[in-house]
């Protein structure tokens, strides 16, 4: 019981950071970047690569979210920006992104699934409530906290959270005031994608590096901001603590329905409250 | 073109399709031909009935599949459990099973718009793939079916594959009747108008939910038979007929192929399965291709094929 709330927190936290990218997008510009679970991927590719040429898992987190992070920065100029204010081309102009970079990526990795080994130091057991817990589960429960206090403290106290805020709050009014919104947005999508490839690197050693595991995660993380709130912080914390735990505990007590269960209270919840438990009150069209 | 001149064009365009296996049996490539082009007009029949919803009524769905998915294991399951391979019989089932989907998917749905609209199917989609995958005794869960039964009627056997090509071809020249049909009547204007102006559509006495919802089951409905097809042509019936890759497929087939039309759609489908078919075996990078094309079809000529077709035409006029 022990183990599985911890397995639910760690799948929690790993949401988060998989789903912040995410909803920093959409917060900011009113897309939903569907390429997202594109650039989750791309990410764990690179650090299966860095770690296969190097054996250096942080320098695969590290090289994965810069990497992905300058591509996402060239994509916003150079594509996105072209239909600015036709938010559903924008939508699906990430499609045709995410079957680039599905197709890609199969094409030079192979199409066979492949593991990432744990970090050094992090690969072994500690006994927790008389079972015994591997290590790199705590590890990432420890990592997407401290994202996440590291996120308030930059949203809240710092010059670009201001300038997110603002953004989020009304784009337009924020051009009108000097602010170079070109530089904004491409920093947003470069940011958010960065986001997504920590995420592919983090998740990689659990869930494995294989093709389709794009799909899986544009899937949780839509669902992660649409149950939490999209283009919020405190929403994609609330998706990721919601969704993490009872994904985890369905698989466990009713395994013949948790996938349809998890869809059906997203579908409730757009429903309900079409901008998220947590969301701003504004619809985009 | 009066009337008369259309009519007697469909027709012969209709007979031109349904007999390809028969003018093509010289060519040394016509078996091949042949089922390209069938595996083609499947896909071109989902197009056509997303059409519905993007391009006449503005509803983008990105849960297409779901419908497809539900026709064809309901013909599947159907002729299986009853022991019954009737055309009609598995056309039914089909036709309600995606239809009745439809309907309960379409309650929720349609009261969303714009992005909401798209991730709201693509969840709804995604919920159904869940059920198929996991419900393994009606399903085959991610086995599928195998073996699936072809159909037949009044003593027509539709197993051979030139019968099959036939039916087919009929089937999808039956689609674009029922669509053309719909659109040009008032009810398809009325969907035009929902995606132009809905609130001028609710000003105007016109209830605008069930509009959508009518429009959403006529789609899903016309989609179910593309899925009874498809578990025909295939023999098979898997989860990949549900999942959100199929689903990309019919909308990048509507988009690159231009919305609002039936050529459009039709043409799209075509372009989708040869660059997905066809060139794989000279290039290794097909799905690159078909993702830059539709990048490029959304960026720069949101119209399509059809779109650019016709503009070109009325260049060449002037």
């Amino acid at each position: 019981m022990v183990q599985q709330a911890l397995n639910g927190i760690s799948f929690g936290a790993l949401l988060f950071i998989l789903a912040a990218g995410l909803s920093l997008i959409f917060g900011m510009m009113d897309v939903v970047n569907l390429a997202h679970g594109g650039f989750y991927m791309l990410g764990a590719y690179v650090a299966l690569t860095v770690v296969q040429r190097t054996g250096q898992f942080w320098l695969g987190l590290l090289l994965a979210p810069l990497l992905v992070g300058a591509l996402g920065l060239a994509i916003e100029p150079l594509l996105l920006r072209r239909l600015r204010g036709r938010h559903l081309d924008q939508v699906l102009l990430t499609i045709g992104i995410s079957l680039v970079i599905g197709d890609l990526i199969g094409l030079v990795a192979g199409r066979e699934i492949r593991s990432l080994p744990f970090p050094a130091g992090l690969d072994h057991s500690v006994p927790i409530m008389g079972g015994d817990y591997p290590v790199y589960r705590l590890f990432v429960i420890a990592f997407g906290i401290a994202l996440a206090v590291l996120f308030a403290f930059v949203h809240r106290r710092s010059r670009i959270g201001a300038l997110i805020r603002a953004g989020v709050d009304d784009a337009p009014m924020l051009a009108a005031l000097g602010v170079d919104i070109d530089r904004l947005f491409a920093t947003t999508f470069g940011v958010g994608a960065a986001l997504a490839a920590v995420a592919g690197v983090i998740a990689a050693p659990v869930f494995g590096v294989f093709p389709g595991m794009d799909v899986d995660a544009l899937i949780y993380s839509l669902i992660v901001v649409v149950v939490g709130g999209l283009g919020t912080l405190s929403g994609a914390i609330a998706g990721g603590a919601l969704v993490g735990p009872a994904d985890t505990f369905g698989k466990v007590l009713f395994p013949q329905f948790a996938l349809a269960l998890i869809f059906a209270i997203v579908a409730f919840v757009l429903l309900l409250r079409p901008t998220g438990l947590l969301g701003r009150v504004r619809i985009a069209r | 073109m009066n009337r008369f001149a259309l009519a007697a064009l469909t027709v012969a365009a209709a007979a031109v399709l349904i007999t390809f296996p028969l003018w093509s049996s010289g060519w040394e490539s016509s078996r091949y031909a042949t089922t390209i082009l069938r595996d083609m007009l499947v896909l071109a029949i989902l197009a056509l009935s997303l059409d519905l919803l993007v391009g006449s009524a503005g509803l983008p769905s990105l849960g297409h599949a779901a419908f497809f998915g539900a026709g064809a294991y309901g013909a599947a399951i159907v002729a299986q459990r009853l022991g019954n391979d009737d055309l009609l019989l598995g056309l039914g089932a089909a036709v309600g099973a995606s239809a009745l989907l439809a309907l309960v998917i379409g309650l929720f749905a349609v009261r969303a718009a714009g992005i909401f609209f798209l991730m709201l199917t693509l969840a709804f989609a995604q919920m159904v793939f869940a059920v198929a995958f996991q419900a393994v005794d009606l399903t085959g869960g991610s086995n599928g079916l195998a073996g699936v039964h072809r159909p037949q009627l009044l003593g027509l056997d539709f197993n051979g594959p030139d019968a099959l090509f036939e039916l087919v071809a009929s089937l999808f020249v039956l689609v674009v009747l029922i669509l053309w049909r719909v659109r040009s009547s008032t009810y398809g204007r009325a969907l035009v108008g929902l995606r132009e102006n809905e609130r001028r559509m609710r000003a105007l006495g016109y209830d605008t939910t069930r509009l959508k919802l009518s429009a959403f089951v006529v789609a899903g409905a016309l989609a179910g038979i593309g899925g009874a097809l498809s578990g025909w042509s295939l023999r098979f019936v898997s989860t990949n007929d549900v999942g959100i890759p199929r689903s990309i497929e019919a909308f990048v087939s509507v988009l690159i192929g231009g919305t609002g039309s039936l050529l459009g759609p039709a043409i799209g489908a075509v372009v989708v399965l040869y660059v997905e078919r066809v060139l794989p075996s000279s290039i290794p990078f097909a799905e690159t291709v078909l993702g830059l094309m539709f990048i490029v079809f959304v960026a720069l000529a949101r119209q399509g094929i059809v779109g650019l077709g016709r503009a070109a035409y009325r260049r060449v006029r002037a």
